[in-house]
């Protein structure tokens, strides 16, 4: 019984991170084919769909922490995801003034070359028990540049989208109200944008942690 | 009291000491030995024998030698007195800022062996007695439990009354006069007597098993109850605020006030469970809600702020309540968990009644 329950979490598994890796193939190659025909503005018009569909299917990694079936600890996957899905929704969606500005190009390429190289390394350990050494080489080192190209770009997204959110008043409740409530998208976004200051250095120093135990394991192994 | 004390012409060192006991290198009853060199109130040992000493042997979690030679002890020396001499080695490390521990065997369960400052450090040792290993750990700047606690309480006694008193809100874009329900200004008397309360029992009543937290507690504790402050003052006191029906708003701070008077009563209870001498150490809690929940102090505090929430009626304050409950829930488990360890009825120690942890019927 348990050995076909973990045959069966192996092929779950594989399943979902190879149809996740597709996903984010599609991404860059719409977004690189609508770099080379019509420039950086028609970038997320191509990418939209498999762009939302691929991302928002992360949030079944928080559910495979919670449950067990993964190893990785919820509190480093659930701010990472929380920044994607914010800008996914909350910021390309929510706000279309956004869409055209030469960042999505520099965001979009940035997720889905790292999001490639994670999902293959997992679906290959998932179906294959391993992984080569030159895909685990790229896993823990193309952060190195991604990481800073992928932050530039989500904090810059932010930034260009404030005055469309300020002005357009979306998402906000005021008072009065019976539960006196209020929320304030404009002031949310900037907190979400403080946020960044203490967080990328520490998921950044976190990979080059991750790093230096990830690589030196494979040389004495 | 022993004292260490080099002999001039003879090559034994000399052990001078007035409280009758006996030489650990002769066994004969001090007082009955020759005295060379001191009155009839010490002794000399005339023996060519050193008296025992240990070597402490102090490295960091990672191996690495705090201090370079280790440190020598009386081999009757307290653990007190190793933290003395580190600190007198180390000017920085005072007491209450380290941490030793026995080394951790890997793959061992449980955790490492705290060492407790009035213990020898020989009951630490097992068989070869003059060598000890002690892991340290640094953990940094402390302060003081009241300090902490006057810091952290300060920001909700100053902010509040700031958003019921000054004009704040037009900064925000609501000109113009404001009027103030009975309920906001019941709620201000309410809060601001609760952090009062909070300070007075902080420097009054409360005896902490620790006498230090680390500063880092500080900045994360203040930005904790600051912001929430702020976030329900805020609320509360808008121009905009809506209040509750009459008969809401008194059964809110009614309730409120008698959990509010009872979590006092638990935190004297709490107090005299403990020692002045203040060595921390756990006893069974009893009396009043005691009787049935570990937590009665937490429980009466949750309470407490729902009859607050139930009178004013801001989800700012409800997101408070839950993030609370939260955090004390934490706090109560691993407690009660302690004192069902500590009290497992065992070798004649009572066992832990069954008991809610901290919210019946719940948990």
């Amino acid at each position: 019984m348990a050995g076909f329950l973990s045959a069966l979490r192996r092929i779950y598994l594989s399943l979902y991170n190879w149809t996740v890796f597709i996903g984010w193939f599609q991404v860059l190659y719409f977004a690189v084919k609508a770099l080379r025909e019509g420039g950086p503005t028609t970038v997320y018009d191509a990418v939209e769909k498999p762009l939302q569909l691929a991302q928002t299917a992360a949030v079944l990694e928080i559910l495979h922490g919670i449950v067990g079936l993964v190893r990785s600890p919820v509190s480093a996957t659930l701010p990472q995801i929380g920044s994607r899905l914010f800008l996914v929704w909350g910021i390309l969606w929510s706000i279309p003034e956004t869409r055209t500005h030469v960042l999505v190009s520099s965001l979009v390429i940035s997720w889905s070359i790292t999001e490639i190289i994670r999902y293959s390394f997992f679906g290959m350990k998932e179906a294959l028990g391993f992984a080569p050494s030159w895909l685990l080489w790229l896993r823990y080192s193309t952060f190195l540049i991604l990481y800073p190209t992928g932050i530039t770009s989500e904090v810059g997204l932010i930034y260009v989208a404030l005055p469309f959110i300020k002005a357009s008043e979306k998402y906000c409740i005021r008072m009065p109200n019976k539960w006196n409530f209020t929320f304030d998208y404009f002031y949310a976004s900037i907190i979400a944008l403080a946020i960044y200051v203490p967080g990328s250095p520490h998921m950044y120093g976190y990979m080059l942690g991750q790093r230096k135990k990830a690589l030196s394991k494979s040389k004495t192994a | 009291m022993r004292r260490e004390i080099s002999h001039p012409t003879s090559k034994c060192l000399g052990i001078n000491a007035t409280d009758g006991s006996s030489c650990p290198a002769c066994d004969l009853l001090l007082a009955s030995c020759l005295a060379n060199f001191f009155s009839s109130s010490s002794h000399v040992c005339g023996h060519g024998r050193r008296q025992r000493r240990m070597k402490v042997t102090l490295v960091s979690r990672s191996g690495r030698e705090v201090i370079k030679g280790g440190i020598e002890l009386a081999d009757e020396a307290t653990v007190n007195d190793l933290q003395e001499a580190i600190h007198a080695r180390i000017k920085k490390y005072y007491p209450s800022r380290q941490r030793l521990t026995l080394p951790f065997l890997a793959g061992s369960k449980g955790k490492p062996t705290v060492l407790i400052p009035k213990n020898k450090l020989a009951d630490y040792c097992d068989g070869n007695t003059n060598n000890l290993t002690v892991v340290f750990k640094d953990l940094g700047v402390q302060v003081s439990y009241s300090t902490l606690f006057f810091w952290e309480y300060l920001g909700p006694l100053i902010i509040y009354p700031i958003c019921y008193y000054f004009p704040v809100y037009k900064y925000f874009g609501y000109e113009g006069e404001r009027v103030v329900y009975p309920v906001q200004t019941y709620a201000l008397y309410y809060w601001c007597f609760h952090y009062f309360k909070r300070i007075m029992e902080t420097f009054f009543i409360h005896r902490f098993s620790h006498a230090t937290s680390p500063l880092s507690n500080v900045f994360r504790n203040c930005a904790y109850y600051w912001t929430f402050g702020t976030y329900i003052a805020y609320h509360v006191n808008h121009p905009l605020y809506t209040p509750v029906s009459d008969l809401q708003m008194k059964i809110g701070f009614t309730f409120g006030l008698i959990c509010q008077i009872s979590n006092l009563y638990c935190h004297l209870i709490l107090r005299n469970l403990r020692s002045p001498s203040g060595n921390g150490g756990y006893q069974i809690p009893g009396g009043f809600l005691f009787n049935i929940v570990t937590c009665a102090n937490y429980t009466t505090e949750i309470y407490q702020w729902l009859g607050f929430n139930i009178a004013t009626q801001t989800i700012a304050g409800y997101v408070f309540l839950v993030v609370a409950t939260l955090i004390m829930t934490n706090w109560a488990l691993a407690k009660h968990r302690r004192l069902k360890k500590l009290f497992d009825g065992k070798e004649g120690r009572p066992r832990y009644p069954r008991r809610w942890v901290i919210l019946p019927p719940f948990i």
